[in-house]
């Protein structure tokens, strides 16, 4: 098995030494790069797996290198913003990053956060569709007859709620922004109504988690999204 | 208008002017003794008219009633036979002295009138030429003590006196080394009303004491002394009430250039802690990732644990501070939209490490959606759970619970552990940097809840604390219901 090639790109010397250091540990390859340019240089020609990307770089817009990568790599993206800006996390997301960490983060969290995206991008890569079967916790949603259960027992989903549990599978892990369930789930008319996303997820977590106040899976990336949590590989 | 004073008291009548009536009249008559030697009868007639016209004109409407009168009289004594009688031989010069004494008046009532006029006229310039020349010089007048001399120097003169501009403290009050006497003046200020000399407040001070008043308040005091002078006419009493308002406008104005002065500097000092606290926080942001990912890569230790709790309490005080650094200098921008409570909830217990400790969340699935900053409200959360972990034991359990209370929702969060020390005032918990206990072993600067505070009132709600019995802490946290958007019904697809 090949190790995982990985791209970091952050100015800040410490930060960019104590990711090179954790993702090592974790037997990955990591090469560095203190900026744009570098950066976009270092995703053409190492054709890394994954890139850790900084938002805020010297000489241009982070999201700018999402938008020009994603023009020829499926490569999984994730962010790290140190802002508090909450919409600067939807446009990084729009613009085609798959996840974000906030800084500071913690060594476990980064390392969970990048195996989830590896293991996307494989499952996406290897078969090229997915399983129509995807299970997570106790639960099992079975695409293409709607069928879902919890605990092998039937659980009736509106055809709306449905739907929005099945654009998060198939989101297999990546936030997806209210936007973006929005339009995936409603149609374009109703992009800027996000309560609607919230009322239909209460309803989703309210049959399908075990304590709906704290979620295991449909997990609230606040003011951002909405994300998929502990799905299990099927087999 | 200023009720001051009441009535307008009129120029007291001059009786010299009759005597100066009278005295035309024998001039006239010898004048005209004069002239029958070469003219008629009739024409000396017309010369009595003239002098009556000529007499109301420089005198007045009495003076020249009265000229009318003497003319008609002594046209009839001294020229009409018999001569040196009022009788009168022939009887059609009767119906001559009634025609001669009513021209006589209508002609003398019409010249005083004329006169009157034209004196008005001249008082309206001179008026509107001190009013202008005042207005000029309050004009590019930028402080008060540039207003002050205006009073001594362009206003006394003009209301044969002095006067004096009183100007209140910052704290309202009259400053008692100034001039006048300050228990009136302050009376004055307070009320808006005119008192000393002239007024119906004590009439027997030796000063007038008049508010400066604009639409929105009183700003000062014009005292005026004027000795023994005559009390004021009705045109300096115009005068003074223009220069009031004048002055009273000129003193907001000032005022509110020094306020517009003071905000600019507030908002340069704004901007600038702004710009350092931004700064610092991503200046120190930096460093904590690289501390708080070394710390990981050292392990399970107990040291490594520690650096990085350390790590992430100093992460949530910046957080704390930019966010009463954001709240003081924005007012409080908020982004409102309709959120879930159980999934703020959820999102800031996701976010606090709350150890072993047992969570009990009841919040209800019918519960309508809230409007608030979700960014904002999650901070309160985070900090309301951070305080139950630091002041309570690892073994405790955080009870959330929510619900209706008549319009409003209240958010309850309670904890068993040992509660508020004995003898603190909770409320005052949510004052600026207290904390329960002086000097505590237990981190944190007190932010935290006065902060809390400041954001659930930016929303409009409240937070209280309380005891719990038999032992913890409570805090509640009401906002108001509002009317939630709808939500299309599902369309059976």
């Amino acid at each position: 098995m090949n190790k995982p090639r990985i791209l970091v790109v952050e100015d800040e010397t410490d930060i960019r030494r104590f990711l090179r250091l954790a993702l090592e540990r974790e037997d990955m390859t990591v090469f560095e790069a203190g900026d744009a340019l570098q950066a976009r240089i270092d995703a053409a020609s190492r054709q890394p797996d994954l890139i850790v990307l900084d938002l805020g770089l010297p000489d241009d817009d982070g999201k700018a290198v999402i938008r020009d990568v994603r023009g020829w790599s499926s490569a999984p993206i994730i962010v790290l913003s140190a802002r508090e800006s909450e919409a600067e996390k939807v446009a990084a997301l729009e613009s085609g990053a798959d996840d974000y960490l906030v800084k500071p983060f913690g060594v476990p969290e980064l390392v969970a956060r990048v195996r989830a995206q590896l293991r996307r991008a494989s499952l996406a890569g290897a078969r090229g569709q997915a399983s129509a079967i995807v299970r997570f916790g106790d639960i099992e949603v079975n695409l293409a007859t709607h069928e879902v259960a919890r605990r092998g027992e039937a659980v009736h989903l509106t055809p709306i709620e449905f739907r929005l549990l099945a654009t998060l599978v198939r989101g297999q892990g990546k936030v997806l922004t209210h936007r973006q369930l929005l339009i995936d789930v409603w149609g374009p008319g109703h992009a800027s109504r996000s309560h609607y996303v919230r009322v239909y997820m209460a309803n989703l977590r309210q049959k399908l988690e075990e304590q709906p106040a704290r979620p295991r899976h449909l997990v609230t990336e606040l003011q951002v999204g909405y994300r998929l949590a502990g799905i299990v590989e099927s087999s | 208008m200023i009720p001051y004073p009441a009535h307008i008291p009129s120029r007291p009548f001059q009786y010299r002017v009759l005597v100066y009536a009278v005295a035309a009249c024998a001039f006239t008559t010898g004048i005209a003794a004069l002239l029958l030697r070469v003219f008629d009868l009739s024409n000396v007639v017309m010369v009595f008219l003239l002098t009556v016209m000529l007499v109301a004109l420089r005198w007045g409407r009495a003076a020249g009633a009265l000229a009318a009168v003497i003319a008609v009289a002594s046209f009839d004594f001294f020229f009409v036979p018999p001569v040196w009688s009022f009788h009168v031989s022939d009887t059609q010069y009767l119906f001559t002295f009634l025609l001669m004494l009513v021209v006589a008046l209508i002609t003398g009532q019409l010249a005083a009138r004329l006169r009157a006029e034209a004196v008005g006229a001249a008082a309206g310039e001179r008026r509107a030429n001190a009013l202008a020349t005042v207005a000029t010089d309050l004009s590019v007048a930028v402080q008060d003590e540039d207003i002050a001399r205006i009073c001594d120097t362009r206003i006394g003169p003009l209301l044969d006196g002095k006067v004096t501009l009183l100007l209140p403290g910052r704290d309202e009050r009259m400053p008692s080394s100034g001039h006048g006497d300050t228990g009136i003046a302050q009376w004055v200020l307070e009320e808006g009303l005119p008192a000393g000399r002239g007024t119906e407040t004590l009439p027997a001070n030796s000063a007038t004491y008049l508010p400066l008043t604009t639409p929105l308040r009183t700003r000062g005091v014009l005292m005026l002394e004027r000795g023994a002078a005559q009390p004021l006419d009705a045109e300096q009493l115009g005068l003074l009430r223009a220069f009031q308002s004048l002055l009273a406008l000129a003193i907001e104005r000032v005022h509110f250039v020094e306020v517009a002065h003071e905000t600019q500097l507030h908002v340069e000092g704004e901007r600038l802690r702004n710009a350092l606290l931004s700064a610092v926080s991503h200046d120190m942001r930096t460093p904590l990732t690289a501390i708080r990912g070394m710390a990981g890569m050292l392990g399970e230790s107990e040291v490594a644990q520690a650096i990085v709790n350390q790590a992430d309490r100093m992460q949530r005080q910046v957080t704390n501070l930019l966010d009463a650094a954001r709240l003081q200098s924005e007012g409080v921008r908020l982004d409102l939209q309709w959120h879930a409570l159980d999934e703020l909830v959820g999102s800031a217990l996701a976010a606090t490490p709350l150890g072993a400790r047992q969570v009990v969340v009841d919040i209800p699935a019918e519960l309508p959606l809230v409007e608030l900053d979700a960014t904002l409200f999650e901070h309160v959360l985070v900090n309301l759970f951070d305080n139950a972990t630091k002041y309570t034991p690892g073994d405790a359990t955080l009870y959330i619970r929510a619900g209706h209370t008549g319009s409003k929702l209240r958010l309850r969060v309670e904890d068993d552990g040992p509660g508020f020390p004995p003898g603190i005032d909770i409320q005052a918990l949510f004052a600026e940097f207290a904390r329960g206990t002086r000097e505590s072993a237990v981190p944190g600067v007190g932010l935290g809840l006065s902060l809390s505070r400041r954001i659930v009132e930016a929303h409009g709600g409240s937070i209280s604390a309380s005891r719990r019995e038999p032992h913890g802490a409570c805090f509640d946290i009401l906002l108001a219901a509002g009317e939630p958007p709808t939500v299309d019904l599902e369309d059976p697809a």
